[in-house]
This record gives structure tokens, C-alpha cells and sequence, in this order.
């Protein structure tokens, strides 16, 4: 059995519109006119139990749409849907004793009780018993490091603070689908880690499937195993992260640095697909685009230039990928759809 | 079996203890606020105290005594403070905060409720004994008043509350369908205002009255106030069924409402 699987799901909301103006105000008041905008237009995916998957896009694709449905609080124009067996819309109330959200942008923690509080009320909330919820608040403080923030109300604290709560939180009921929803949104680099090392560690331990939306490359690339990229409401690509990187990867960033003065050329005649990011006097940042020249040549050509000292190949960030997965459109890359 | 139901059910109304603690809890954080609402409370009264003084003092009005007036004063402001918990359900389906309720094991009516509640006796404790002490000090205990009647007529300010939570609900709710609510509930306070809390239905001209009577807006504060005032038990008989009937009314429309709104839900933000 699949943890989620979709079936052409589509939503379609029903959105007012009106030209700018007062005359139009007054014409949207007697007779509005309304427009169907679709949000998602029949996806189809499955994803295995304790799968990490990221859910890309840009803004607007559908994909807080999606998280939506997938927990029952939107209901979808048509299509099926399954998460855990159990259908979202009928089954509401026991799906959500099986999963876990956070959103990035809201808080499910109550604003001005400390988290002990909210947690003992979420404890309640979800029938686990008292020495379970002793348990498990321990355990959760231990791991995102609450010992501190447990008496501090929520009101009070810095984002990171708060972030760390909320995915706490959202695992106390011990999850077997956590949905994040840009969980790590404005949040700063020690925070971020700590947030995917956890989440991590829980997927490993007790098997939790992760389904992630994310805007921050980091995200997907250290916690996720496979992307979904949905923009208009279509699933434009489904793969491993590691292929998506590999194939969006063909460029690769070289680094290096060479014995002093001995790379000297300023206007080298460089090879096809190479070309020079950065350079100082004795190191440069070079862009290689491994379907023209495979990067055995490249090096070649480096050691040729000057005595090298040090050298390395990187791949590009997330972000280059995911923005050239954008510009190159969705018909480039739909042969990456239901495979 | 059995075991496992009973403990079902024992973890359920925990649940909704939970909550009706932790609101009661977040009524308590904030002093400031209580003291603001105490404070506004004994303004209102002394002002109103020294209104119908000078009212009395141009002859009786007809049907209640100066005395009997300012009790129902205090009480109707009573009700109404204990009535006029915030609830933010407009607010939680215009910024989506409404999600997280849903995707939570519990009834989202049911929360409101117990969240409800649990403010709601705060305030009630907190203002009923202000309202004694001041009912005391300003004219003294109502003549023939009879203690047993206590009880009885304070059913009738436990469904005075409960035709406005169901009514505020359902505002709330009415968020599901059209942006704005807060028109409508301008309007619903208004009218509450002026058929009980502002004066007793009594005094106004006999046809409103008669209108008044057979709309749920005086139900909230007029009728728990005037029958402790002056407890008959005709009056009980007459005043209860009518606020039963109306607590029906309102909660089936909530009922309703939520049923319907749920499904047409557009959460915000895409």
C-alpha cells in the first residue's frame, strides 16, 4: 500500500473577479462575475511508506493546494486520492490522528501558552495518554533542543525559536506522514539543519513518510530522496533527487587554485563549453558544460595552464537547478512524467 | 471492549477539558485586560445608575421598580460581558488559520466551544461578583426577592449564552460563503443592545415589543434579566421555552452552515 497515491486530482476554485475602477466595483457588487482558475490540473503520484519526497514549484503551481487536499481540509473538483489507505474527505477525523503538518507560515501552537502547555493540550487533543506524552515531550525536547523554550510563551519567541516548536509538535502525536509546508521559510542556516537533521532522524527511526514543499534548495537536496516539480497545476518532472541533479547537473563548477604566478595567461583561448566564472591572480572558478567537453579535458587543460595545487569539482546549487528546470519549460522535461 | 469504549470516551471529553482549561488559562494571562473590562464595567453602570435615577425621579415607570431596574441593569450587563467572549472564526477562515483546526482530531464546533467556555466562566465568575457588590451598594437587595429563584433564573442566563454563542457562531461561519461578516455582527450587537441590555423590552412602544418578543435578540439579555428581577413562574415558563426554542434554532443553523461551509471551504492562500 502506498503512503499517498493520487489519481487525476484537480482542484478548481471559484474566484471573483473585477476590472480596476469604481464603475466596476459597483457593476462586481450588483452582478459579480466569477472566473475558474485551476489550481491543479489532474496530477497523478504515489509515494511509498517512509519515502521522502519534495513537492517543488514556483509560486502559484499548486502545491500548498495539494498539501491541502492531501489533508482533507480542501476538497478536490475531481480525481481520487488515498493517504494511508484512509480518503482525506470522508475520513478526516482518523487521517488526522495519522499525520502530521507544519506550515511554515502559520502556527498550530497556541500564541500565548509556553509550548509545555500546548503540548500537554495537543497530548489531550490526540488521547495519548499521560506516560506516553511524558515520553514523548522528553524525548522531542531532547532532540530540538526545547529545554530551555518549554516555559517561554510562544508570543515571546524568535522565529527559530518557534519553528523548532512547531515541528516538535507536529511529531508528538507520532506521525506516519508528516507534511511540511515550507517548514524552514525565513528561518537562518543553524536552524535550517537542525530542523532537516531531525526530520531525518525521525524518517529513519520510526519510518515517517515526508512530504516537503520547499522554496530552499538545501531542503530538498539534504532531506529529500525524490522531487515532484509542479508548475500550473502539472507535475512537470518525478524524479530521484540525485537523477535531477545529475541531468540538470551536465554543468559543473571546477575550482582551482594554481602555484603562485605560475598561471599567468589573462586571455587564455578557452575551450569549448568552458567558460571563467571568477579569477584573481591565482585561482579561478570555471563553469564546465560536461555535454561539450567531458571533465577529464577540462583538467587536462587546467594542469597545462600553470603548476595546479588544488582542484576541486562541484555540482551547482539547488536553486540553478531548479531555476533552469523553470526556464527550460515544462516540455523539455515531461518525458521525466510517470516514470 | 467495553474497557476500550469507556476509555474512548473518558479520553475524548479530556480532550475538550484541555481546551476549556487552556482558554480559561489565557484569560488569566492577561491582567491588563481584565482590570480594562472590570473598570469599563463600573463606568457603565454608574453612568447608567445616575440615567435612570433621574428618570425614576420624574415619576415611577411603568412594570419595574428603581431598584428592580438597576438588578436588571447589572445583570443584563452581566450577561452580556459573559456573552461577548472574542471568537475569531472570521478571522480563521480569512487567513486560513482555519487548517490547522481542521486537520485536527476534535470538532471544530466543539473547540469553539469548550474554548468558549472556558473564558466564558471566568467571566462570569469574575463579573457576577462585581455585579453583587456594586447591585448592593448602589440600592440594596431587590424587595421580596427570593434566594430559590437563583438557580432557576440562572438556567435562563446559561441559554441567554448559549443563543448568543450559537448566533456568533453562525456569524462567524456566514465567513465560509461571503468576505466580510463583521457588517452583519455590527448589526446583531445592535440589535441586542437596544431589546434587553439598553432598556427592558417593556418600555418600548407595545408593537415593537411585540416584534422584540418573537426575535431571538432580546432572548440573550432582556429575558435572563428581567426574570431575575422578577421571578413568576409564568414568566419562567413563557421566557424558557421561547430561549429553548431559539438555542435550537441557532444551533441547527450553525450545524448547518458548518456542514455545508466545510465542503465549499476555499481555504486562503494558494
Amino acid at each position: 500500500m502506498y503512503a499517498i497515491e493520487t489519481d487525476n486530482l484537480r482542484k478548481v476554485y471559484r474566484v471573483k473577479t473585477r476590472d480596476s475602477g469604481l464603475k466596476a466595483a459597483v457593476r462586481a457588487l450588483v452582478r459579480p462575475e466569477y472566473q475558474n482558475v485551476e489550481a491543479v490540473t489532474g496530477i497523478t503520484f504515489s509515494v511509498e511508506p517512509g519515502e521522502r519526497l519534495a513537492f517543488i514549484g514556483p509560486n502559484g503551481a499548486g502545491k500548498s493546494t495539494t498539501i491541502k487536499m492531501l489533508t482533507g481540509i480542501l476538497h478536490p473538483t475531481s480525481g481520487s486520492m488515498s493517504v494511508l489507505g484512509l480518503d482525506p474527505m470522508r475520513e478526516r477525523r482518523k487521517l488526522s490522528y495519522r499525520i502530521g503538518t507544519v506550515f511554515g507560515q502559520k502556527s498550530q501552537l497556541w500564541f500565548h501558552l509556553p509550548p509545555s502547555d500546548s503540548f500537554e493540550l495537543l497530548g489531550a487533543i490526540y488521547d495519548i495518554d499521560k506516560q506516553t506524552l511524558k515520553k514523548r515531550v522528553d524525548d522531542l525536547a531532547e532532540r530540538f533542543e526545547l529545554g530551555d523554550l518549554m516555559k517561554i510563551p510562544v508570543r515571546k519567541m524568535s522565529l527559530g525559536q518557534r519553528m523548532r516548536c512547531e515541528v516538535a509538535a507536529s511529531l508528538l502525536h507520532e506521525p506516519d506522514v508528516l507534511f511540511l509546508d515550507e517548514p524552514t521559510i525565513g528561518l537562518d542556516v543553524l536552524v535550517k539543519q537542525q530542523i532537516r537533521e531531525r526530520v531525518l532522524e525521525m524518517n529513519r527511526e520510526k519510518g515517517v513518510t515526508v512530504f516537503l514543499t520547499s522554496h530552499d534548495a538545501g531542503d530538498i537536496e539534504k532531506l529529500c530522496k525524490r522531487t515532484i516539480v509542479i508548475d500550473h497545476g502539472k507535475i512537470v518532472l518525478d524524479q530521484p533527487v540525485k537523477e535531477l541533479k545529475h541531468r540538470y547537473f551536465k554543468r559543473k563548477i571546477v575550482a582551482v587554485r594554481f602555484a603562485a604566478d605560475t598561471f599567468v595567461s589573462t586571455d587564455m583561448c578557452l575551450p569549448e563549453g568552458v567558460e571563467i566564472e571568477k579569477r584573481t591572480p591565482e585561482a579561478a572558478r570555471i563553469g564546465v558544460d560536461t555535454a561539450k567537453i567531458p571533465i577529464d579535458e577540462v583538467m587536462r587543460w587546467l594542469v597545462g595552464q600553470g603548476v595546479v595545487t588544488d582542484i576541486t569539482v562541484e555540482d551547482p546549487p539547488m536553486e540553478q537547478v531548479i531555476a533552469s528546470i523553470f526556464s527550460e519549460g515544462a516540455n523539455a522535461t515531461c518525458e521525466g512524467v510517470n516514470t | 471492549m467495553d474497557r476500550s469504549a469507556a476509555a474512548n470516551t473518558r479520553f475524548r471529553l479530556a480532550k475538550y477539558m484541555g481546551i476549556l482549561r487552556v482558554s480559561l488559562q489565557t484569560a488569566l494571562t492577561y491582567r491588563a485586560n481584565i482590570a480594562t473590562g472590570l473598570i469599563f464595567y463600573c463606568v457603565y453602570l454608574f453612568v447608567f445608575f445616575n440615567l435612570w435615577r433621574a428618570i425614576y425621579a420624574g415619576g415611577g415607570v411603568e412594570g419595574l421598580t428603581f431598584q428592580q431596574m438597576i438588578w436588571y441593569l447589572c445583570i443584563t450587563e452581566l450577561v452580556a460581558s459573559g456573552a461577548s467572549v472574542k471568537m475569531d472564526i472570521d478571522d480563521q477562515v480569512k487567513t486560513g488559520e482555519i487548517a490547522y483546526q481542521l486537520i485536527r482530531p476534535y470538532s471544530y464546533i466543539g473547540f469553539q466551544l469548550s474554548s468558549f467556555i472556558g473564558e466564558m466562566l471566568f467571566r462570569l465568575a469574575a463579573f457576577s461578583v462585581l455585579a453583587m457588590l456594586i447591585g448592593f451598594l448602589m440600592v440594596g437587595p431587590i424587595e421580596g426577592f427570593k434566594v430559590w429563584t437563583l438557580p432557576l433564573s440562572f438556567i435562563s442566563v446559561l441559554l441567554g449564552i448559549g443563543i448568543s454563542f450559537c448566533s456568533r457562531m453562525a456569524i462567524g461561519l456566514a465567513a465560509f460563503k461571503i468576505e466580510e461578516t463583521r457588517g452583519i455582527f455590527l448589526v446583531y450587537q445592535k440589535l441586542v443592545f437596544m431589546l434587553g441590555i439598553f432598556i427592558p423590552i417593556e418600555f418600548l412602544p407595545h408593537w415593537l415589543q411585540l416584534i422584540a418578543k418573537n426575535l431571538p435578540f432580546s432572548y440573550v439579555a432582556w429575558a435572563p434579566a428581567r426574570l431575575m428581577v422578577g421571578f413568576s413562574w409564568e414568566l419562567f415558563a413563557q421566557i424558557i421555552s421561547a430561549q429553548l426554542f431559539w438555542f435550537a434554532v441557532t444551533l441547527g443553523i450553525v450545524i448547518l452552515q458548518y456542514c455545508s461551509g466545510v465542503k465549499s471551504i476555499q481555504s486562503q492562500g494558494g
